[in-house]
């Protein structure tokens, strides 16, 4: 893991406007960033925001406000972004949620992994586009013969796994995964969040994660951003988030976390969190190097 | 706020209206006067042909035919607005005395025909749909199919030649006999061929629609809830599908309305039914301005209309349409 | 790497050699394809087919009953219906084509712009599809084609295939827009898929099968609104011979009870029509493939 910083997310705002008059702030002045090599994981409870980031951060929804820097290139910048577009398209990769609407249910599976080539005038590398699609499935764990079938005759951790040999075919040094894994079994979802693990370590690829299953997150990811209510309400390096959470948010999610022993289960306390106690005014404030807590002037005991 | 909302709802619909029928009234107008063909033919007649230039000069200065087009329309919507629609160059009376006179008929023809489809296509629907894939159902397909293969005018001459030409049952002409415009009994004898043409050209088209809306509708999974919870067919089938499925059959006979309406000028020709389709005809074949214009804006206004009606019945049933169209001005745009 | 991929209680087995495979014409709209081939081949090969001359006028024969001579009998004015019906028929079925390849070309075009458009070009497309919509189809191709001069069979295709794109339009811009906004979509615009890559690729193999039951009864009602057009005599002049124009005459064989000159040409009509139809529910029949729950 080096040092150069890959993803610079600062002060992104994004605004849905629901009628006239009525708008649904979805990301309020969001600021972190992904290292090269860096597993970066995004919780939050549904509806805080994680997916308009991911989709912020792959330049399909332009910001209301606020900077995305891609290696030090300002890609909300359309005249960047129009300069830079091979290398952006390229590099950066996304993985869906729902493996059924993300595929096109009319291409065969060969075809769906071959497409980013097909797109960009790229020769792949392993020769024809079938044999580079074989390869993809073969890394992923699926079988060659599944290349001729069309998505809905795959069960949904076969689909979710074409979907990463898509995002793979073009070798990306980002990827953004979002919530790759909520619809899978757990065996899958063990399968897959190794599969992502041997990428960063053996690759070097980066991630960025977004998840609500704070366990996953816990042993997959080096860095650890908590959003609430379209706000980051803390950030850290993933041990010390779990050891030591400052903020009274991040304090009750973890303490929710299931502990599959009955007897400490048992004796598990819930803390408490009351949304109205919640402020979305206030800067992160590092508190520790690496770890980012909001404070809004007012003492958090 | 609700009623201010209510309020801006439908004045909007109102002013699209207004300014759709507007647009029509321009189209039609050029396009009418771009047509070749000599107007003064319809209102003189055969002497137009022995007509010195000075002569047709004054004739047309009389009838307002050299003015350039615009002023020509801006002079016919000034008329409009105080109700005076000009005068049918054919029969040089008031063209609003020429469709009134006729448009009882087809109304009479093309409202009895929807209220029939209307009723009959329901009813056929949803007995093909209960009997899905048994016999009845495919007889009745396959004899709808038919049907609705047919050409309607062929459908009138065969109509004919059985029934007044070699049975002699029925008239095969006019709306009724000469002398007996008031009988009752022999309008509806003059009606009925007509009538089975108008309703059978379009009975298959709505109860196939309906048969399949039922049929999607009896997929979803919640009838097979009420399956396993033990409804009856009959209870799920009427109180749950067919209110389902009622909504998009009002806004599809919404738009059947001008359909079949429209649709009753080749029939009035076969059967000689002195109705408006007819006059369509003429008018536009003849270069009959003011006729055609007033024709025109008459069945535009109606389709307009029933668009709008079937919308509004739309957006009530599925406010996601609405919403839909809302949500859709913030695009998933590229930088 | 695949052993982490050890699937839980799943043993492969070996292919097995299939079933006797189902007979493969079940479900397919055999019969309606061949009567359709057998049509659609006398009449290109109508000269081989006929036994007359279609246009010349026996006035000795006229108004005969079919018999060994005139196969289908002869008309009002002696010519042999039988000849007329394979050489007409092949302006009544290119007709019918031809304007349903203009209106779908218009219709795919302008529903896939309207679709991708802006919320208010959108809506004002739609609206002018509607303005254009409410004036009765047959006025319209009355003025267009008085517009255009003398009828033929290029002029009535085009005329016949303005007035029925709309419907087809309409479909597609609502599929596109449902489209536009899939997941994959999104996914394609990441990887860098331009505008016609989208269309060509993702669009067009998604909404082709709703609209292809429309195409099919497209071809279906422009045959039937160029008979319409022949019998009222507005479409292609009365010595051309279509199937439309063969029935125009047919008021006159009422008087005299001559059923052959309405009933024959108008059974080959319904006949096409039929098949015709029947190949479009087929193609529709194919989009929906789930079992009743009821």
């Amino acid at each position: 893991m080096g040092n150069e910083i890959l993803l610079d997310v600062q002060h992104l705002t994004h605004v849905f406007p629901l009628t006239k008059k009525i708008a649904v702030k979805a990301v309020d002045n969001i600021s972190f960033q992904i290292v090269r090599g860096e597993i970066f994981g995004l919780v939050g409870e549904s509806g805080s925001g994680k997916s308009t980031i991911a989709r912020c951060v792959m330049n399909l929804y332009q910001p209301r406000n606020g900077q995305i820097l891609y290696k030090g290139l300002d890609t909300c910048d359309p005249w960047v972004f129009r300069e830079n577009r091979r290398m952006l398209q390229t590099t950066r990769q996304m993985i869906f949620q729902d493996s059924n609407s993300s595929l096109d249910q009319r291409m065969k599976v060969a075809d769906i992994i071959a497409e980013p080539m097909k797109i960009q005038h790229i020769t792949p590398p392993r020769g024809t586009c079938r044999a580079e699609a074989e390869f993809q499935m073969k890394y992923v764990g699926l079988d060659a013969s599944y290349l001729d079938k069309y998505p809905s005759e795959l069960s949904g951790g076969q689909r979710q796994r074409v979907a990463i040999a898509r995002a793979l075919a073009m070798e990306p040094e980002l990827l953004v995964a979002d919530e790759p894994i909520a619809s899978l079994d757990v065996s899958i979802q063990a399968q897959i969040v190794n599969l992502f693990k041997h990428l960063q370590q053996e690759h070097g690829f980066s991630f960025l994660f977004i998840a609500h299953d704070l366990a996953m997150v816990e042993f997959l990811c080096n860095r650890v951003g908590v959003m609430y209510h379209g706000r980051l309400v803390e950030t850290a390096p993933t041990k010390e988030l779990f050891a030591n959470p400052l903020h009274p948010y991040t304090k009750a999610l973890l303490s929710a976390i299931p502990i599959p022993d009955p007897r400490r289960e048992r004796a598990r306390k819930l803390a408490e969190f009351r949304r109205e106690d919640f402020l979305p005014v206030g800067e992160l404030t590092e508190v520790s190097p690496g770890h980012f807590v909001l404070r809004n002037g007012r003492e958090i005991s | 706020m609700k009623k201010r909302n209510l309020a801006a709802y439908f004045g909007k619909k109102i002013f699209v209206f207004f300014l759709s029928v507007l647009l029509l009234s321009i189209a039609v107008f050029y396009i009418s006067r771009l047509a070749p063909g000599d107007p003064l033919v319809s209102y003189y007649g055969d002497r137009v042909e022995k007509m010195t230039p000075e002569e047709r000069e004054w004739a047309e200065g009389k009838l307002g035919l050299n003015d350039p087009i615009t002023v020509q329309y801006i002079r016919w919507l000034d008329s409009a607005f105080h109700g005076d629609f000009g005068i049918s160059y054919k029969y040089k009376m008031d063209v609003v005395e020429v469709i009134g006179s006729r448009i009882g008929n087809t109304l009479i023809l093309g409202g009895v025909g929807f209220l029939l489809i209307f009723v009959a296509s329901m009813l056929l629907g949803v007995l093909c749909a209960w009997h899905e894939d048994r016999l009845l159902d495919r007889v009745i397909c396959k004899i709808g199919t038919i049907s609705s293969c047919v050409p309607e005018f062929w459908l009138s001459l065969v109509l004919i030649l059985i029934f007044s030409v070699t049975l002699r049952w029925l008239p095969s002409s006019g709306a009724y006999s000469i002398g007996k415009s008031g009988d009752i009994g022999d309008r509806i004898a003059h009606l009925i061929l007509p009538l089975t043409v108008v309703v059978l050209g379009h009975l298959w088209y709505y109860a196939y629609m309906i048969r399949n809306k039922i049929l999607e509708e009896v997929r979803a999974d919640y009838v097979l809830l009420a399956k396993a919870k033990g409804l009856t067919k009959r209870s799920v089938m009427f109180r749950h599908c067919l209110r389902n499925v009622i909504p998009s059959y009002l806004s599809i006979m919404a738009i059947a309305v001008p359909h079949i309406l429209g649709g009753t000028y080749v029939v009035e020709t076969v059967f000689s039914y002195p109705g408006i389709g007819t006059l369509s005809y003429e008018s536009a074949r003849y270069q009959d301005y003011n006729l055609l214009m007033l024709l025109c804006l008459l069945s535009g206004i109606l389709v307009i209309l029933c668009n709008i009606i079937a919308q509004i019945i739309n957006e009530q049933i599925d406010p996601r349409i609405k919403a839909q169209d809302a949500a859709e001005t913030l695009e998933v745009g590229e930088p | 790497m695949n052993e982490q991929f050890d699937m839980v209680g799943i043993r492969p087995l070996p292919p097995e050699p299939t079933a006797k495979a189902k007979r493969w014409y079940r479900g397919k709209p055999i019969l309606s394809l061949t009567v359709l081939a057998a049509i659609f081949l006398g009449c290109l090969f109508c000269r081989l087919l006929m036994t007359k001359d279609p246009t010349y006028m026996d006035l000795m024969n006229y108004n005969t009953a079919p018999n060994g001579e005139f196969l289908f009998g002869t008309d009002t004015m002696g010519r042999d219906i039988f000849s007329m019906i394979w050489y007409g028929g092949r302006l009544s079925l290119s007709i019918g084509v031809l304007s349903t390849l203009i209106s779908t070309a218009i219709a795919i075009v302008f529903g896939a712009v309207s679709g991708c458009a802006p919320g208010w070009l959108d809506t004002v497309l739609m609206r002018l599809t509607e303005i254009l919509l409410s004036v009765p189809s047959l006025l319209i191709i009355v003025l267009l084609q008085a517009i255009l001069g003398k009828a033929n069979v290029l002029s009535i295709s085009f005329v016949i295939g303005i007035t029925s794109w709309t419907s087809i339009a309409k479909v597609v811009r609502t599929e596109v827009r449902q489209l536009r906004s899939s997941e994959y979509i999104l996914a394609a615009r990441c990887m860098g898929g331009g505008f016609f890559h989208i269309l060509w690729r993702h669009l067009t193999p998604n909404f082709v099968s709703s609209i292809m039951f429309m195409v099919v009864m497209n071809v279906r009602s422009a045959i039937v609104a160029e008979s319409t057009l022949s019998f009222m005599g507005i479409g292609l002049p009365l010595e051309v011979i279509t199937w439309g124009s063969m029935l125009s005459l047919s008021e006159k064989a009422l008087l005299t009870g001559a059923w052959w000159i309405i009933l024959i040409p108008g059974s080959f009509l319904v006949v096409t029509l039929l098949c015709v139809t029947d190949l479009g529910n087929y193609m529709r029949r194919n989009a929906n493939r789930k079992q009743s729950n009821l």
